[in-house]
């Protein structure tokens, strides 16, 4: 099965269906969507700012992140399934916009800068958790996380003034006028 | 007048300037990364008077960290929210969402305010636990908020939010 076919049958799906004909579905998921991915951003940023030292160094680096991510998970996973709805919604277009794309890219860079700072620089967070500078790479990492989730944000913005509105009926739509 | 607008809305000129302007996404882009900054301090404060986050800390320096944070990120979005209602005035003022939101809103501030400067002489005099009022009004503020959020994105589809009681025409 090749990409537009996999593409179309999500788009051809009940719930996809089901989400282009009801009034209300799409404007709630898409606030619940933007709520979610809002407080993603402000909780991690939270993690980032002290990565950078910021607002001080006296709360350890481990602690604010064990507290913080925990938000930040809960809303990632609500972020991704309305996320996940509104693709399925309009599968097509979002496929073929750039800046879906860009956005799927940077959410990729944003885990794997993550991963990458989880696997090698929090190795030596022992000697930097607290009231001392956190090392470059530490620095580095937040700096970057926080480029990159501004960059999501944005990026989701945008498609929402590109990606237009596709009114075209499946060909496979069997319409029915009577009443 | 309203003929005026509808036909200006149409010409070629205005759409253009309307599909190839960034102005108008970056100004939404920022407002809701303000929301994540506002909302995030809020839930921050609010869990804390709840025992749910930060816990070892006392409410005094949970509310210096956030606070700030917060009441920056609102005049952020006063700002970007001012600059947005300018550029497409007869959406925001024709949305029933917009003028709830705006009531929440003035709520919102006004309730925070008093919300922090009560918790703040109630952490002073008791130690550990706060009462059931200012939890519960900690779970109110929460909710508070979160409406305002909501009524605000509710502002692109009022006709499908609140169908015969919306001000669209």
């Amino acid at each position: 099965m090749d990409i537009p076919s996999i593409i179309h049958s999500i788009e051809a799906s009940a719930p996809g269906e089901w989400l282009r004909t009801s009034v209300k579905a799409l404007p709630i998921v898409e606030s619940i969507h933007v709520l979610a991915a809002a407080t993603v951003f402000g909780s991690v940023f939270i993690v980032d700012l002290r990565l950078l030292g910021l607002p001080d160094t006296r709360r350890p680096v481990t602690l604010v992140s064990r507290e913080v991510l925990r938000l930040t998970w809960a809303a990632f996973c609500v972020a991704v399934l309305a996320g996940m709805l509104m693709f399925t919604a309009n599968a097509h277009t979002y496929y073929g916009n750039t800046a879906f794309r860009l956005k799927m890219l940077a959410l990729v860079a944003a885990g794997l800068n993550m991963a990458i700072f989880h696997a090698a620089g929090l190795r030596s967070v022992a000697r930097w958790d607290q009231g001392a500078p956190v090392p470059l790479s530490g620095r580095l990492a937040g700096a970057i996380a926080i480029v990159l989730w501004v960059s999501v944000i944005c990026l989701a913005r945008w498609i929402g003034f590109t990606k237009g509105y596709d009114f075209k009926i499946p060909s496979d739509t069997h319409i029915n006028f009577q009443f | 007048m309203h003929g005026f607008a509808d036909w200006l809305a149409g010409t070629g000129f205005s759409r253009t300037i309307q599909s190839v302007s960034w102005v108008i996404p970056s100004l939404q882009s920022i407002h809701i990364l303000m929301i994540g900054v506002v909302f995030v301090s809020v839930l921050m404060i609010a869990l804390r008077v709840l025992g749910r986050m930060r816990a070892d800390q006392p409410f005094e320096a949970v509310w210096r960290r956030f606070a700030p944070w917060m009441w920056t990120g609102l005049l952020v979005m006063a700002g970007t929210g001012l600059l947005l209602i300018t550029a497409e005035p007869v959406r925001e003022f024709t949305a029933l969402s917009f003028w709830l939101k705006m009531l929440l809103l003035a709520l919102g501030v006004t309730g925070t305010a008093l919300y922090g400067r009560g918790l703040r002489s109630q952490a002073r005099v008791a130690t550990g636990q706060f009462s059931g009022g200012a939890k519960a009004a900690s779970v109110l503020l929460i909710v508070l908020w979160l409406a305002v959020i909501f009524l605000g994105r509710a502002i692109a589809y009022d006709k499908e939010v609140w169908a015969s009681f919306s001000l669209h025409a």
